[in-house]
């Protein structure tokens, strides 16, 4: 039988701000090439003409879907750069709006992974209970969600009055809904036979290919930067990493949700042990860290994120290399799009949780 | 069938009760055209930059631009508005001209977020197209990075707006 | 703590004396080796196999014009150890040639291509350097090395 090539995006309602190249036999896919470029801004030359404060937000739109985590990592490697150690309260409020930043991050995820399966009504939920995060957010930064809130030596603002009470309210309210996902999502029929087997990725594959996040702890490796080498207030709070064995789109799924609730109690614990005290140290306003560099690892929404940041003793970094989560578990795509029905591209593509603005930087 | 066209060209035909060539003043016609396009703009789903996250919340259940008639739509062929999500890569900008060339007319643009506008963050960028009104027409400018789903919604009432007044 | 980098430190220092240039503990958990091109790939399965660094965390090119050489950097994460490897080699920036290292890791694959398109080094036995990030039709060079200036002024 003939092969024919087709394309997938970007103009397409699953493919988000990238196409690819499907080879298809009748209705089984052959090869999967992926389409990139669409979003790239050259975040990395970009931030080489600013300083190291106004590159916060430009190192932000390297995926405003989990901006908190994002910037989390560039600001924790300038930090390095410079030898600062911030206090005890900013690592708990960082802590918090990393944690929310996740939540926010894995709704957005899953209620994508919900509509590729054909699951309208999810998706409302999940973008909906979304909006309980970003009303925090914006309660506490000011915005929905480019908030630039870590600058390197703390963080901008304090916790607002009636904080603690709104969200202590909102993760209540959560948790209930959290149950309601279960067993409207997760013991879905059509969820699981959707999802159950397909895109499996195997444990020596996952590490072969570097795959990173959810995605290789849903292979059964247990690695999350948050233990490995804990950052923040981490370290001070008693939490545990979902892990699953199967690997397919269903146990990527089962891990987010699992993250979710380990989040819920990340937050919940973070806001009881909060300290006093300063919530930045005082940073010049256009910093010059001396000669050197650093790699920071923070494990954002969607993997570990590294930045590798040289500096040469100027205002200005030299290099800023942004290893992101989304390109380095893309090399998953093709391999996992191999001899799969047409119909389960779209499952595998947002099981994986790609972002394609992540991907192009 | 035949007969119908050959009405039509004689302008006997009937539009409710008038007859279309006996139609002295056209305007309460454009009036109800117009109206009409204004309350079912069905947008485009192409994601161009990284506005795209509170694409979802409009189209969600709290803000729900649906209200006023905008449905994010996969086909093309069948839309008239398309939303311009953020930044526009100079690769992605092809695919904007080729997208807007293939919807049919009446055709409206909203330019979403600083960097659709005039390249915002990424002025100095290598890669990015200063300003989306370089390659199509833009209706509407919305600015924010990104804007607030009622700054969108905002931006969708002033079309509206400009489309019921025949601009 | 420091114990299990100085020991990946000692085992390169002492099965790579020639080649490598340069290896130090930058912190806890961060180890920098300098080698020399030739025995890249060595280096980096002896990394893999004896030393259990499996997982690709980044590749990156950096630009030095005065010195007229591009810095490779691999930085690979151990799953088992916990502990991140950065292992930097040199390449003449008016013949940019490097063994890829795809027989060994495979991750680096995205990585190399995107290296090669911002920098110009080839990876010699990669399968497939061809345009990714950047659009189909560019010709203005390569974008993140230092000489190709970005626009002081907004339009």
């Amino acid at each position: 039988m003939s092969i024919m090539r087709v394309r997938w995006g970007p103009q397409h309602p699953v493919s988000g701000q990238w196409a690819f190249w499907l080879d298809v036999d009748g209705d089984i896919v052959v090869n999967m090439e992926p389409d990139i470029g669409y979003t790239h801004r050259g975040i990395e030359k970009v931030a080489e003409n600013r300083t190291y404060i106004q590159n916060v937000p430009v190192v932000e739109r390297t995926s405003v879907f989990d901006a908190g985590n994002i910037v989390f990592g560039y600001v924790q490697a300038v930090e390095e750069l410079m030898g600062i150690e911030i206090p005890e309260r900013a690592k708990y409020i960082r802590t918090i709006v990393g944690e929310m930043s996740r939540i926010v991050s894995h709704l957005y995820g899953l209620g994508l992974l919900a509509i590729a399966v054909g699951f309208e009504t999810m998706l409302m939920w999940f973008i909906n209970d979304r909006e309980l995060f970003l009303d925090l957010f914006e309660m506490l930064t000011g915005a929905r969600i480019t908030y630039s809130f870590f600058i390197p030596g703390g963080v901008l603002h304090d916790l607002p009055q009636g904080f603690y009470d709104e969200a202590m309210r909102r993760l209540d309210y959560f948790e209930r809904r959290l149950k309601d996902y279960w067993k409207m999502f997760f013991l879905n029929r059509t969820f699981i036979t959707r999802t159950r087997g397909v895109g499996v990725l195997k444990r020596e594959d996952a590490i072969r290919l570097g795959v990173v996040g959810p995605n290789l702890r849903a292979s059964g490796v247990e690695a999350d930067v948050r233990k490995d080498e804990p950052y923040a207030a981490y370290d001070q709070i008693d939490f545990i990493i979902p892990t699953e064995k199967e690997g397919d789109a269903y146990a990527r799924g089962g891990v987010r949700f699992h993250e979710l609730e380990q989040s819920v109690s990340i937050i919940r614990q973070a806001l009881k042990k909060i300290p006093d005290g300063k919530i930045r140290v005082k940073v010049p306003i256009t910093p010059t860290p001396p000669k050197g560099e650093a790699y920071s690892r923070v494990e954002t929404a969607r993997g570990e994120i590294g930045y590798y940041i040289i500096s040469d003793g100027s205002n200005r970094p030299y290099r800023v290399k942004i290893s992101a989560p989304s390109f380095r578990n893309l090399l998953a795509m093709p391999f996992l799009s191999r001899n799969v029905p047409m119909a389960d591209i779209p499952t595998i593509y947002l099981s994986l949780d790609l972002i394609p603005l992540d991907v192009d930087r | 069938m035949m007969r119908k066209v050959e009405e039509w060209k004689e302008g006997r035909c009937r539009l409710f009760h008038f007859e279309i060539g006996k139609i002295q003043d056209w305007k309460p016609v454009k009036d109800l055209l117009n109206w009409a396009r204004a309350w079912s703009l069905w947008s485009v789903h192409l994601c161009t930059g990284c506005c795209s996250p509170e694409l979802m919340a409009v189209a969600c259940s709290r803000f729900d631009a649906e209200r006023f008639g905008t449905l994010p739509f996969p086909t093309l062929r069948e839309c008239d508005l398309l939303f311009i999500l953020g930044v526009v890569s100079e690769k992605m900008a092809k695919r904007v001209k080729i997208t807007y060339e293939q919807m049919p007319e009446p055709k409206y643009v909203i330019a979403l977020g600083d960097c659709a506008i005039s390249g915002g963050l990424w002025w100095d960028s290598h890669n990015v197209v200063q300003g989306v009104d370089k390659i199509i027409p833009v209706d509407v400018y919305v600015p924010g990075c990104p804007p607030r789903p009622e700054a969108w919604i905002q931006g969708i009432r002033l079309l509206q707006k400009k489309i019921m007044e025949g601009r | 703590m420091i114990k299990v980098e100085e020991e990946v430190v000692e085992t390169l220092k002492q099965t790579f004396t020639e080649y490598v240039v340069e290896a130090k503990v930058q912190r806890e958990k961060r180890v920098t080796v300098v080698v020399k091109r030739e025995r890249l790939v060595e280096i980096a399965r002896f990394l893999r196999d004896n030393l259990q660094f499996d997982h690709i965390a980044s590749v990156s090119g950096v630009d030095y014009p005065e010195k007229n050489e591009f810095m490779v950097v691999y930085h690979v994460w151990s799953i088992p150890k916990k502990v991140l490897v950065a292992l930097k080699t040199s390449v003449p920036r008016d013949n940019p040639h490097l063994s890829s290292l795809i027989s060994v890791w495979e991750g680096v694959n995205y990585f190399e291509r995107e290296t090669w398109e911002m920098f110009g080094i080839i990876f010699d036995g990669h399968p497939n350097l061809s345009r990714f990030l950047l659009p189909e039709d560019w010709d203005r060079g390569f974008p993140f090395r230092k000489d190709f200036k970005l626009r002081t002024k907004p339009e």
